[in-house]
């Protein structure tokens, strides 16, 4: 496969798996908060800005943190470069260029809910947002049904994979990191459930976590639950099961990237978290950072070549 | 007059008129030509609500598929769908049969003389051709003397543009040697036909054009350097920006091959290679859908992004193929153009099946002056332009504007050509009605060690009223063509 389109399918990946974790915590926050007071809910809009890292960019624009102006910078804003419709329309973009890679399904699908995102006023979102949100999240779960039903399994599907369980590893690792320092201190009951229903519901594993945990929700278990659970899709142990899986079924000219991705697995895979302290935040900057030089290696192993040609130039070496 | 829903899409009483030009449908009002009486029927049967319909679906799944173009010099709409007539355009056989000689005939000739202008060029030395023409050509490349590309094909590919005048006559207006487009609307209009008029087909026997990206790719390979076994063939594309990227995929999908951007390639040693994920990998075909001028960096424009530094000496040393190759704009050049009756009678020793249309070169000085005199008659062409850009249709002409092109045909007459302006034939349009259009036809042909067409084409129709420049640049839009089997 050229390496430009490797490239190109693992961004496609990435980017609508972005729209998805982006639009999500939108979503979260803004049904979960209405009934919160009003000193919480700009905290918790501005932790959202915070949390895609962009806040210098958001204080050019916007005085306070609102539902309305957040929710404006999350998903248009020019200035926001993971704006859930930017996202959209650069995976549509990046398929665009490797549409002979990909099933006509899958860019039909892709162009669709481009043309839907783009078409979509602000105003009328606002108005009611629960329907945007869950056309993107309907939208993203559908490209990876058509996905596994149209492509045939090779190294395009396999990129995909890659771009889209690195990209939701790396989204729940850092919501994890933002929200787990205010679990480790005191605080009433209500607030800590609270916030525990929200972060499960942000990684859409509220109703999973129920179904095995019935008693109160424990920080503890909620953290470890979604950090090293095998079994839940948004977990972070999980995602990395299966990009470690896309990584194996890519033969390459290097092992480095699999090693990458194996090692932040290996250490949560033989992780036990019985309490919140600081060294679950140092666990989680190991892990963003980890991710950080997974990306790294994947890019130097395929997207840029640097194999010497075969030939006499390639004998000389040998000779010497 | 507006028409309400269940009115028929062809009424009884005669809302059609053809007009005083060679109507490809009606033969007078109210009396279809005998290959398109079936056509005629359905469409007196069919409301305009149900064509209405039918043409949504068309647009819809043309908007989802991403089937579109690229409009350049305007902001708004970047990619547009190809604006698209249900009503197909009908060619019997014996037409065809004619047709298909002649496209036959014609591209043979070219490339004769294209493999004659790059080596010994008897044509020019026999005085047939001025030889200035051919060397003030700007697509004339220097470079290409003495090379010999495999079996002696330089166009691979050629889209030549047929139209037809008052009588009926077809007339090649245009041969497209360089990188021709359109073969894949040609395709997708069939499918969406398919899909909107299954019975119609049933009814008509129309030949199929699903086989042209397989004997496409058949062609390639026939033309690989002798020493690739199997060769591997890729499609350079400029990429996703340019206005026919479409196209590019679709070809690349439907041959199965790589679709690959300069950047993907690496020439060493004078052999090209291509980057992917477990190295490099070689290449002996190119389907190139870059301009020569953007090939190689080294050669040709030195600012290029878009071809391989090294891409041209690899193509000197016979180790792969360029389709087309670099230089065929020489025969295609709208100067040239007038000669290519000449260069069939000279190197086939056969009369031209296909007439030309008569042109005026500016180099030539009587047929300057007759230019210079008769501006309102006359449609004025810069010899480089494409797609309806910098043309002058002088009977529809502003005083100011003829005086423009004035100013430079006497600052430049190479750069000039006109050609009388033609009473293109038409035919039934549905923009909210059936009403005339002007329409061409650009039937693809390719050569390798035989020289073939697809029994079709894409029709272009002029979709603004009155308009005659059917490119689809220009607000043009196109049409089913079905060449029957008897």
């Amino acid at each position: 496969m050229l390496s430009r389109v490797a490239e190109s399918l693992y961004w496609t990946g990435r980017c609508m798996e972005r729209a998805e974790d982006t639009s999500r915590l939108l979503h979260v926050n803004f049904h979960g908060l209405l009934d919160a007071d009003l000193a919480d809910r700009g905290r918790a809009w501005r932790e959202l800005v915070l949390l895609i890292g962009l806040d210098e960019v958001y204080r050019e624009h916007f005085d306070e943190y609102t539902a309305q102006t957040v929710t404006e910078f999350m998903l248009w804003h020019p200035a926001n470069p993971d704006a859930v419709t930017a996202c959209v329309a650069r995976a549509r973009e990046n398929a665009r260029g490797v549409r002979e890679q990909i099933s006509s399904e899958m860019w039909e699908h892709l162009n669709r809910l481009h043309l839907l995102v783009s078409r979509t006023r602000p105003t009328a979102v606002l108005a009611s947002p629960h329907e945007f949100f869950v056309r993107i999240r309907e939208g993203s779960h559908a490209f990876g049904g058509v996905m596994k039903a149209t492509l045939p399994r090779g190294e395009a599907y396999e990129f995909l994979e890659l771009g889209t369980h690195l990209e939701r590893a790396d989204a729940t690792a850092r919501l994890l990191a933002v929200r787990v320092p205010g679990l480790t201190v005191a605080e009433p009951a209500s607030v800590t459930h609270e916030r525990l229903a929200s972060l499960l519901k942000s990684c859409g594993a509220f109703e999973a976590f129920r179904k095995q945990e019935s008693d109160e929700l424990q920080p503890a278990q909620v953290i470890a639950y979604l950090l090293l659970e095998r079994r839940l899709p948004r977990a972070v142990c999980f995602c990395l099961e299966l990009a470690l899986t896309a990584i194996r079924a890519i033969s390459g000219p290097t092992l480095r990237p699999e090693m990458a991705i194996g090692r932040v697995f290996s250490e949560l895979a033989f992780t036990e978290l019985m309490t919140l302290d600081a060294s679950t935040e140092l666990l989680l900057e190991r892990v963003i950072r980890g991710l950080g030089d997974a990306a790294g290696e994947i890019a130097d192993a395929y997207f840029t070549t640097r194999v010497i040609p075969p030939g006499p130039y390639a004998q000389q070496m040998q000779q010497q | 007059m507006p028409t309400s829903s269940d009115t028929p899409v062809l009424p009884r009483e005669g809302l059609y008129e053809p007009g005083a030009f060679f109507d490809e449908m009606f033969e007078a009002p109210g009396l279809p030509r005998a290959h398109y009486r079936v056509l005629a029927e359905q469409l007196s049967g069919l409301s305009v609500e149900e064509f209405e319909q039918r043409r949504h679906a068309v647009d819809v799944s043309f908007l989802n598929q991403g089937i579109g173009f690229t409009v350049y010099g305007e902001e708004e709409g970047l990619e547009r769908i190809f604006p698209f007539d249900l009503i197909p355009r009908v060619i019997p056989q014996d037409e065809w049969a004619h047709l298909e000689r002649g496209l036959i005939q014609r591209v043979r000739a070219l490339n004769l003389f294209l493999e004659d202008v790059y080596h010994g060029q008897r044509i020019l030395r026999d005085g047939r051709i001025p030889a200035e023409l051919v060397f003030g050509a700007s697509h004339f490349r220097r470079e290409m003397i003495g090379l010999d590309p495999p079996n002696g094909v330089y166009a691979h590919v050629a889209g030549v543009d047929i139209v037809r005048d008052g009588n009926g006559e077809y007339l090649v207006l245009e041969d497209n040697l360089r990188s021709p487009s359109g073969a894949s609307y040609m395709l997708e209009n069939r499918a969406a036909m398919k899909r909107e008029f299954a019975p119609l087909f049933a009814r008509y026997g129309v030949l199929g054009i699903d086989q042209y990206p397989q004997e496409l790719l058949a062609a390639l390979r026939q033309v690989a350097p002798p020493a690739a076994a199997v060769p591997t063939v890729v499609l350079l594309t400029p990429g996703v920006h340019n206005s026919a990227y479409f196209e590019h995929s679709f070809l690349a999908r439907h041959m199965g091959i790589e679709l690959v951007e300069g950047g993907d390639l690496l020439c060493h040693d004078d052999v090209v290679y291509m980057r992917t994920t477990q190295g490099l990998q070689r290449v002996d075909v190119i389907y190139r859908r870059v301009d020569d001028e953007f090939l190689d960096p080294l050669i040709f424009r030195k600012d290029s992004m878009l071809g391989a530094p090294g891409l041209l000496n690899a193509y000197r040393a016979g180790n792969v193929t360029l389709a087309n190759a670099p230089g065929t704009g020489v025969a295609d050049d709208k100067a040239v153009y007038r000669y290519v009756p000449d260069m069939i009678r000279y190197y086939l020793s056969e009369e031209p099946i296909l007439g030309n249309v008569p042109t005026y070169l500016g180099a030539h000085e009587a047929d300057r002056r007759y230019m210079l005199d008769h501006l309102e008659e006359l449609v004025v062409k810069t010899v480089n332009g494409s797609g309806g850009y910098g043309m002058l249709i002088g009977p529809v002409s502003s005083r100011s504007e003829r005086e423009l092109f004035r100013r430079q045909i006497e600052a430049q007459p190479r750069e000039f050509i006109a050609q009388p302006t033609i009473a293109l034939s038409r035919m039934p349009i549905f923009l909210e009605e059936l009403r005339p259009a002007h329409v061409d036809l650009r039937p693809f042909v390719l050569s390798s060690r035989i020289t073939s067409v697809v029994p079709g084409g894409l029709t272009r129709a002029a979709l603004r009223e009155g308009s005659l420049v059917v490119n689809s640049s220009q607000g043009g839009g196109s049409k089913d063509t079905w060449v029957l089997r008897s």
